[in-house]
């Protein structure tokens, strides 16, 4: 038997393993190894991060992240409890996660720290330190990629000494020629911080106080509404193959963007993908394609689970993998949910406006918000929208056309060449029943 | 959906052929309640119109209890109200697509989405709602009309349509069925495939393909076919359903009596069960029922009837209904 090479190329790793994500998303991935420090030491659920009335119900010291974002360098560095030197020996250079290595809740594929430190630059330093032992790792990329071993150059260190000083840093510099300039260019780290603020907003302030370039990243909730005795938000909830899928969709309190209606897919907490309009989450395919007159709709899909490699996100973890059977069932269950709301926002603009249509816009007006958690509580339910007791109506809408030739006729015979088209409706209907009607 | 509720346009309680699926319905439901599954705890939501006949055959001959009528048309409320039976039926005015969300998990449900319509994309959500949510042991049913599209539903898809110019053919049938269900139409079709005779084969065809790209999110389960009529008052009508079910409804389905039911269809490849009803008067009734069942190749023998009539009547003469004059 004759073998042909198949083996795997450095060069591989470093050119085309890093085109497809974004140097922003390489930034979050680098938070999300922070973070996943954290939620590992305190041993924090997904599911009182998402759902609990405090995540931090132990009173765990926030951990703090902070990034550094310019032309010259790169920097994430944590107080989140830092890596065992163990993990740092045998897991966490290696490209994929090992069968017996510890999951973590964010890190799904093992890649993103690695794939983070190749798109961004040249040079490395990084340095952990848990609170009893500490390791440090330097070396350039260019140097490492010429050699043939797969290792890296590792120093032991001592450890912090305590468990609130213990933590990571990573810095990069020497940064590749169009990182710089893009950063040059402006707007990355305003990028990172409105990324990170709508991607954690389960996280920050939670478990985690987050800052790029010394201004703190403030979470940014995903808003959802009810109306007590009126609109009752459609919720779902399923457990496949050991991921919890929790899904809830309503009508959004307070004045909303389009920008931000649509679905929102979080896996572990993370926000993957942010008010989806697409037919990722049905819109255009099993549901209407979207319109201004729905940017009131918002649904959240959250998707948890102990093992990240069964959530159905993409290694940038800015998408989702339509081949999931989880997300598969979820996606059919979201477009049921999703379409009586459509119908109800689209009745908002019926052409005969209607008392009836005059509820439903004040009930979408007076939208109150609910926590994820609130809905997620009770039993499963479609959208529900109850009209409240009619009340005597004390005035209607009278609209019509009418012939501009009757209405100067009015103003000749008035002497009141400006007076409006409404006004002289009203004067109309007044004169006809004080004349005509009596009392 | 059409403007005109069938309530306004059929008189429901006077067509035979549909009168026979739903007593055909009710006996299959016997035979499954006799195999152990507990239909008259079944919810039944349905499109009663203001008639609601088969709510009336689901209660007294079956005992469900829990009745659901559906109705979108507003104007109709007080007649769906004034007209509802039995105080156990709830008239909601609002569509299935509301509804079907909202029903309860803890509960199996006879659903029949009984579409006065030809098929669009609304029904095929519906029917995908229905079956991501509906518990196992669960019966949806869905009745779709097989003519071919009127002009005012071809108008919705194509607003520049002139009906005083343009004569609807297979072209526009083509384009309708492609606008509403391209996603469940196989590759390959011309427009001869949408010839009239045709549409109650892609009918089906799309029917089929909802039910099974539905139950897809659901692995564990399987939507197990049950029947599939074809039949004709006025329209030419078809009827395809089945139950939700895991491993454990398939066994006790496979158990029950059902399967040797005449218009039994355990799978939607083989033709549909066509309910033909013979004309025949009372007297012709009255004396081939005395021979009910016939032998294959029986004959009356005092008056001529071709042989296809007699078989027909003896697949439909239980379920027959007899229609008298009453003075009120």
């Amino acid at each position: 038997m004759r073998y042909a090479s198949a083996e795997v190329r450095k060069q591989f790793f470093i050119d085309m393993f890093t085109r497809d994500i974004s140097l922003e998303d390489c930034v979050l991935d680098l938070i999300d190894n922070s973070l996943d420090s954290y939620l590992l030491k305190h041993a924090t659920s997904i599911s009182k991060l998402v759902f609990g009335p405090d995540g931090n119900a132990n009173g765990d010291e926030l951990g703090k992240i902070d990034v550094i974002c310019t032309e010259r360098q790169i920097k994430v560095a944590d107080t989140c409890g830092g890596i065992l030197r163990r993990r740092a020996m045998e897991q966490v250079f290696c490209f994929g996660h090992d069968t017996d290595d510890q999951v973590g809740k964010l890190g799904a594929y093992g890649v993103g720290m690695k794939r983070a430190l190749f798109k961004i630059g040249n040079n490395f330093h990084i340095v952990s330190r848990t609170a009893q032992e500490g390791f440090e790792v330097s070396f350039k990329l260019d140097e490492w990629a010429k050699k043939k071993e797969w290792n890296i150059p590792i120093t032991f260190i001592d450890g912090a000494g305590s468990e609130r000083k213990a933590g990571t840093s990573i810095t990069v510099t020497d940064l590749h020629e169009e990182v710089a300039l893009r950063i040059k260019e402006g707007g990355v780290p305003k990028n990172i911080l409105n990324d990170a603020s709508t991607t954690y907003p389960y996280f920050l302030g939670q478990c985690v106080k987050l800052r790029i370039n010394d201004n703190d990243v403030n979470p940014t909730p995903i808003k959802l509404g009810e109306l007590t005795g009126v609109l009752r938000a459609a919720r779902e909830k399923f457990e496949q193959r050991g991921v919890k899928v929790t899904l809830a969709a309503t009508v959004a309190p307070g004045q909303r963007t389009t920008e931000e209606a649509g679905w929102y897919v979080l896996c572990n907490g993370r926000v993957v993908v942010r008010a989806d309009r697409t037919n990722l989450t049905g819109w255009g395919t099993e549901l209407a394609s979207f319109q201004p007159k729905y940017r009131s709709f918002v649904g959240i899909a959250s998707f948890e689970s102990d093992d990240p490699l069964r959530l159905p996100w993409t290694t940038t973890k800015r998408d989702l993998n339509r081949e999931s059977a989880v997300f598969i069932r979820a996606r059919a269950l979201m477009a049921s949910m999703s379409k009586p709301i459509l119908t109800f926002l689209n009745s908002q603009y019926a052409s005969d406006p209607t008392v009836e249509v005059a509820d439903i816009r004040d009930a979408v007006g007076g939208v109150t918000e609910i926590s994820f958690k609130d809905i997620a509580e009770k039993p499963t339910t479609g959208f529900l929208y109850t009209p409240l007791k009619k009340k005597e109506k004390k005035s209607e809408w009278v609209r019509f056309q009418a012939d501009v030739s009757s209405l100067a006729q009015v103003r000749r015979h008035l002497r009141r060449p400006n007076m409006g088209a409404g006004e002289i409706g009203k004067f109309v209907l007044s004169h006809y029943v004080k004349t005509e009607c009596g009392e | 959906v059409n403007a005109i509720s069938s309530s306004y346009r059929v008189q429901y309680d006077v067509r035979p052929a549909k009168q026979v699926e739903r007593r055909m319905l009710v006996d299959a439901l016997q035979r499954l309640a006799a195999a152990g599954f507990p239909i008259s705890d079944y919810q039944y939501t349905g499109f009663s119109a203001i008639y609601f006949v088969d709510f009336i055959l689901f209660h007294k001959i079956l005992g469900l209890s829990k009745l659901v009528s559906l109705e979108q048309d507003v104007d109709l409320t007080t007649r769906m109200q004034f007209n509802k039976p039995f105080s156990c039926i709830e008239v909601k005015m609002v569509s299935a697509s509301s509804e079907i969300p909202n029903l309860s998990r803890d509960l199996r449900h006879l659903v029949w989405l009984d579409y006065d319509g030809v098929l669009q994309k609304d029904f095929l959500s519906d029917i995908q709602s229905a079956i991501t949510i509906l518990p196992p042991g669960s019966i949806l049913l869905v009745t779709v009309d097989v003519e071919p599209p009127e002009d005012y539903d071809y108008a919705i898809i194509d607003p520049a349509f002139n009906s005083s110019k343009e004569v609807l053919g297979p072209k526009h049938w083509k384009n309708y069925f492609e606008h509403h269900a391209s996603q469940y139409l196989k590759l390959g079709l011309s427009e001869a495939d949408f010839g009239k005779s045709e549409l109650i084969l892609r009918s089906t065809e799309i029917l089929r393909a909802a039910f099974t790209k539905s139950i897809v999110t659901r692995p564990e389960l399987q939507f197990l076919p049950m029947f599939n009529f074809a039949y004709k008052d006025s329209h030419s009508m078809l009827t395809m359903g089945g139950m939700i079910g895991g491993r454990a409804e398939k066994r006790n389905l496979r158990t029950s009596s059902v399967g040797d039911a005449v218009y039994y269809r355990a799978d939607f490849e083989s033709a549909p069960f066509e309910i033909k009803v013979p004309r025949l008067t009372r007297k012709e009734r009255m004396y081939l029922d005395r021979e009910m069942p016939c032998p294959d190749g029986w004959k009356p023998g005092e008056f001529d009837l071709e042989p296809d009539d007699v078989r027909h009547y003896r697949d439909i003469y239980r379920f027959l209904p007899a229609y008298v004059e009453i003075s009120l």
